[in-house]
Parts: structure tokens; C-alpha cells; sequence
């Protein structure tokens, strides 16, 4: 056994941490960022997914809104636990951000955070009716596979292991979506809805992946955090949106 | 906030010349916020020297069995020593409620096989988890590798031993000793790659194993998760607790607030803000900007999330001079006398502050 090695050395080999009493104080605040950012983009997605439950057009698209609504909260639940483990004051973090507030439809925000929360920049725009709500789903449904498949692979195992646990439901929430796509797009006044919709939303999903050549991702990537580089990850996006969406005519 | 209860201590054992195992009791009232998952720990808090310590030691204990821990003595270590030497029946600890995610599931119906690779002391949460399979789960196999210098160190040894002869065709052990010489070449030496391959082809039937539990040092964890990976034992069958070698040391004592508690002139304060052992200067107007705004203005990448002092994403430490926190939902009082901060949250009071993220 060698006992001398660093924790920081560890983290670099590829070595995992369960313990928030064994983490290097730079490791906890990027860790907490990188919780933080998720419990907020589900607590943001549930509420505004809340908002379009009332134009779903059945009963079927109504219990899936539902869903969606209930588990990306339960979701956010898992995870804020674990920021508790550190000291996070649970009960006020979930009421400290009104998470249903949206900015205008036009604003850009680029991949900045704005305002007092760490959620994704695009759970700050509205959603405009069902359709819309269908394509920002798909959309960020198969791109938020790709980044949870890649904080799956954290080193702090508690939130791998969370984040492994909610991937698949959250996959579910997409393959809802796209379901949904088929009928829409048979309707000429609702394609148009959602090619419109796909124009908007797709360099907004794109943005959440981040800016190549960050250098908070070589940070990240030293402390076994992160994997792949933002850029890598987008580019996994465009190719699953191609797949999915390009036999629709969408992309 | 976490609270922390008294705990008395009613018996202590050595355990090795190094190690000693600490049964300790909850008040009567206090009982229901002492019931544990296996694997586990408690996180201890108790003056000395003036100074108060946190530590946390994993239980070992099994089920119906009182609250044990094992404490073994690290060089240079307070608590360690204290504990190993100092502490007696009578006398009382601090004890916040059980936490830890080094648990995995175990029932009665549902038969698995566990297999752990322990070092050293981090033998405390597989022995408590060893115990429940063993209790909980009849039909369920364990199979420990146990490493350790030599003969001398081996904690729980001799319980180890009657759990084996208890439960003979559920329970595999095997010492692996580094110093000292054992009749099967496999189990001495340190236990290494191709050490951790021939256990892997002899004893440890990957595809059997439901939940691998890894529990040392750095070296050990590192060579073992990736030797059971190489034999096809997937990530979330791998448990890890780490038992750091260098576990964080007696922090330095919280540093004396400057004398010069007026601002600059205008309001105008002076901050350094140290981030990933990068020095940044600048000022900022005290009463308005708290510091972490003015590190964001001034580029730095510091870490945030909520900015309501809720989530203590944004924890530094003041070097130097005195800082105000406005408000504070995550901090605790021993880690703000240590100096700490929600930067979110917090204003300079003297005309110099020195801040940093990396301690």
C-alpha cells in the first residue's frame, strides 16, 4: 500500500471520494457548483414544465407532462440531499429562487448564468405552448443524456451514483417527446410551430454544453469531476439530434 | 444545522498496540438519532487543548450490537492519541447523528454475494456491513480480503476469525500481509496489481460478486478499482470509502483580525483573493459589493451558486482583517471561528482583507 499519495494526486489518477470529510476545500466548491447547477436546471425545468400541463392536447400528453413535472422535482430532491451532506441548508435552498420566473422570450443569454440561481441559461426562456414544450424537451432531453452520462462518471461517488439512478428516467422524459413529434408534425399548422420552435431552441441547448477550451473544464477534468470537453460533448449532441430528428426533415 | 449529542463512553478495548475499539452509549431521549445503516460513521467533536476537533471514525458495530468505533492512532494525530490514550469509561463525547453513503442494500430474501478489499483501519465499515450481511441475510456470501503490515496489526482479528468459523460456507477470509511471511506466496507482499489479478482468478469470482466494497488508502483504492474494473466488475458494484493518509491536519488557528478596522478612505476597501494559488488585488466599496461580487467583477472565477448564504458553494477562508457576514444558513459556528465565510455574504470591515478558496 502506499500511503504518502495526495488527495489531489488520487483525484488525478481517477480515484473516487464518498466522504465530504475527505474533500479538498477547491474540490468542494466546484463540486457544489456542479450540484448546484444541476438541482437548479431541475427545479427550472419542473416549474416551467408546470406552466404548458394545461395545453396538453389529451389525457395521455397531460399525465406525461405530469411526470415530468413530478420526477425532475424528485430529481432535484436526490441531489440538493447530497449539497446537505455539506452543510447546504436544504429547506431554504428549495424555496430561495422562485424557479417558475422566466426572462423575455428574446433575451440572449449566451451560456451565462444570470440572476441568482446556477440553473442552465435556457431554463431561463419561456416555453410558448405544447409544441414548443415538446421541442425544447427533445432537444435538451438528448443533450442532457450526453451531460449526464458524463457527470455519471464524477468522482464524488454519492452524485455519480445519484446521477446514474436519474439518467434513465430521464430518458424516458425525452422518448415522451418524441412520441409526441409524429402527430404534430402531421398537421401543417403544428410543423411549422415546430420547425420554429426547433430554430430557436437548438442554439440555445447548444449553449448549455459550454465554451470550448474552457478552463474551468481542465480544473474539473484534474479532479476526476469531469471527462470530456465541452466541445467533445457537443458534438455528441449534434450527431444524436441528426439521428433522431433528421428523418422528420427538422435538422 | 447539524447537533451534536452526548455520547458516553462505557467501554473501551484495545484492539491492537496501535487501536483501540470505543463502545459508546446515547442518553435515553437520544437513542432514536443513533439507529445506523451499515457502513456509516459518526462524526466526533471534543475539546482539546482549548481547540475543538472534528473527526469522523466509522462504526463497526453489527446489528443489536451497542455503537463501537475503532479508533487507531495516526502520527501526529490529536484526536488519535487523545483517544488512544487519554480517553476512559466515564467519560463523554460529542457525536452528531450517524451519515455516510458507504452503504449497500441488504435483505433477507435477496441472497448476494459481498466482497470487500480492506486496509488497515478501513476494516471498521466493512466489519459493520460483514456483520449485517452475515445477521440480515442468510443466504448471502462475503468474501474479505484484508490487508495489513503485519500479524500484530490486524484489527478485529479475532472476531474476524469467529466469523469465519460461524459462518463457514458464507464467509471467505483472507489476510494479505505486507511485512512478514505467510505460507501462500499470494497473501504476502503488498497487495498490487498482479496480486489483486491472481485473487481475482482464485478466489473472487467477478461475475459472482453483486457489490465490491473499497475501503483504505489512496494507493490501495486506486490500484484495486482498477483491477476490478479490468475484470468486468462495473462501476456501480464498486463502493468506495476512502481512509485518506493524509487526512486534513489541525487547521491553522483563525487568524487575528488586523488592527486597522476603519475603512480606507471613501469606503473604499483593499482584498486579495486567493484562488487555485493565484493572488488577485483589488478594492471594492465594503458596504455595497460583498466580495465575491467584487471577485466575479474583477474576473476571478470564483465558486458560487445560490449568493442567499444558503448552499456555501462560495466558502473561504479570511487570512487577514475582519470580514461581516450578512446573513448565514450553512456555516457552522466552528468553521466561522476557524475563520470561514460565505463570501456571498460577506463585506470587509478593515481596510485590508486577505480571502482564500484554497484552504
Amino acid at each position: 500500500m502506499s500511503g504518502s499519495m495526495g488527495i489531489e494526486d488520487y483525484l488525478a489518477a481517477g480515484g473516487q471520494l464518498t466522504s465530504p470529510a475527505n474533500v479538498p476545500p477547491r474540490y468542494r466548491g466546484e463540486l457544489l457548483r456542479l450540484m448546484a447547477s444541476f438541482v437548479d436546471s431541475e427545479l427550472a425545468a419542473s416549474a416551467g414544465f408546470a406552466t404548458v400541463i394545461n395545453t396538453a392536447p389529451s389525457t395521455e400528453s397531460r399525465i406525461a407532462a405530469c411526470r415530468i413535472v413530478l420526477e425532475k422535482a424528485e430529481h432535484a430532491g436526490r441531489v440538493l440531499a447530497l449539497m446537505g451532506d455539506f452543510g447546504a441548508d436544504t429547506k431554504r435552498y428549495e424555496t430561495h429562487h422562485d424557479w417558475a420566473a422566466r426572462l423575455p422570450r428574446e433575451a440572449d443569454l449566451g451560456a451565462a448564468r444570470w440572476g441568482g440561481d446556477m440553473r442552465l441559461s435556457v431554463f431561463h426562456y419561456p416555453l410558448e405552448g405544447w409544441a414548443d414544450a415538446v421541442v425544447m424537451n427533445v432537444l435538451m432531453g438528448l443533450a442532457s443524456a450526453i451531460q449526464l452520462d458524463e457527470l455519471g462518471r464524477a468522482s464524488y461517488a454519492p452524485f455519480a451514483e445519484a446521477i446514474r439512478e436519474i439518467a434513465p428516467r430521464e430518458r424516458a422524459h425525452t422518448r415522451l417527446g418524441v412520441k409526441a413529434l409524429p402527430e404534430l408534425l402531421a398537421d401543417a399548422k403544428t410543423r411549422r410551430e415546430v420547425e420554429a420552435s426547433v430554430r430557436y431552441w437548438r442554439p440555445r441547448v447548444a449553449a448549455t454544453f459550454g465554451h470550448a477550451g474552457s478552463a474551468r473544464f481542465a480544473l474539473l477534468r484534474r479532479f476526476g469531476l469531469r471527462q470530456r470537453p465541452n466541445e467533445a460533448l457537443l458534438a455528441l449532441w449534434e450527431a444524436e439530434l441528426r439521428e433522431k430528428l433528421g428523418p422528420y426533415g427538422l435538422v | 444545522m447539524s447537533r451534536f449529542y452526548p455520547l458516553e463512553v462505557t467501554a473501551l478495548r484495545r484492539e491492537t498496540r496501535d487501536a483501540v475499539v470505543i463502545t459508546l452509549s446515547p442518553r435515553p431521549e437520544d437513542r432514536g438519532h443513533f439507529g445506523f445503516v451499515p457502513g456509516q460513521y459518526l462524526t466526533l467533536r471534543h475539546v482539546i487543548d482549548g481547540e475543538e476537533m472534528r473527526r469522523c471514525y466509522s462504526i463497526c458495530s453489527g446489528p443489536g450490537e451497542p455503537l463501537q468505533i475503532a479508533v487507531k492512532r495516526v502520527a501526529g494525530g490529536v484526536f488519535s492519541t487523545f483517544a488512544n490514550e487519554g480517553l476512559a469509561p466515564g467519560m463523554t463525547l460529542e457525536a452528531m447523528p450517524p451519515e455516510g453513503r458507504f452503504t449497500v442494500p441488504i435483505e433477507a430474501e435477496t441472497p448476494r454475494h459481498y466482497a470487500a478489499i480492506a486496509a488497515g483501519s478501513g476494516i471498521t465499515p466493512v466489519l459493520a456491513i460483514l456483520k449485517a450481511a452475515m445477521a440480515r441475510s442468510p443466504r448471502s456470501a462475503f468474501t474479505l480480503v484484508y490487508a495489513n503490515r503485519e500479524l500484530s496489526t490486524i484489527m478485529f482479528r479475532e472476531e474476524l476469525e469467529a466469523l469465519k468459523n460461524t459462518h463457514l460456507e458464507r464467509f471467505s477470509l483472507l489476510h494479505v500481509l505486507s511485512a512478514g511471511h505467510q505460507e501462500i506466496p499470494l497473501l504476502s507482499g503488498r497487495l498490487d496489481e498482479p496480486k489483486l489479478t491472481e485473487l481475482f482468478r482464485l478466489w473472487i469470482d467477478p461475475a459472482s460478486v453483486d457489490f465490491l466494497l473499497l475501503c483504505g488508502p489512496e494507493g490501495l483504492m486506486l490500484t484495486a478499482a482498477a483491477s476490478a474494473r479490468a475484470h468486468g466488475i462495473e462501476e456501480n458494484r464498486i463502493k468506495f470509502e476512502l481512509f485518506a493518509s493524509g487526512r486534513p491536519g489541525r487547521l491553522r488557528p483563525a487568524p487575528k483580525p488586523s488592527t486597522g478596522v476603519s475603512a480606507g478612505r471613501s469606503g473604499m476597501h483593499e482584498a486579495e483573493i486567493i484562488l487555485d494559488g493565484v493572488s488577485h488585488r483589488l478594492t471594492l466599496r465594503g458596504e455595497e459589493t460583498s466580495l465575491l461580487d467584487a471577485a466575479l467583477a474583477a474576473g476571478v472565477d470564483a465558486p458560487y451558486a445560490c449568493k442567499a448564504g444558503v448552499c456555501s458553494t462560495c466558502r473561504g477562508r479570511v487570512l487577514e482583517g475582519e470580514v461581516e457576514m450578512v446573513a448565514n444558513h450553512a456555516l457552522e459556528d466552528y468553521e466561522v471561528r476557524q475563520g470561514y465565510v460565505l463570501t456571498c455574504q460577506s463585506h470587509p470591515r478593515s481596510a485590508r482583507v486577505v480571502v482564500s478558496y484554497d484552504q
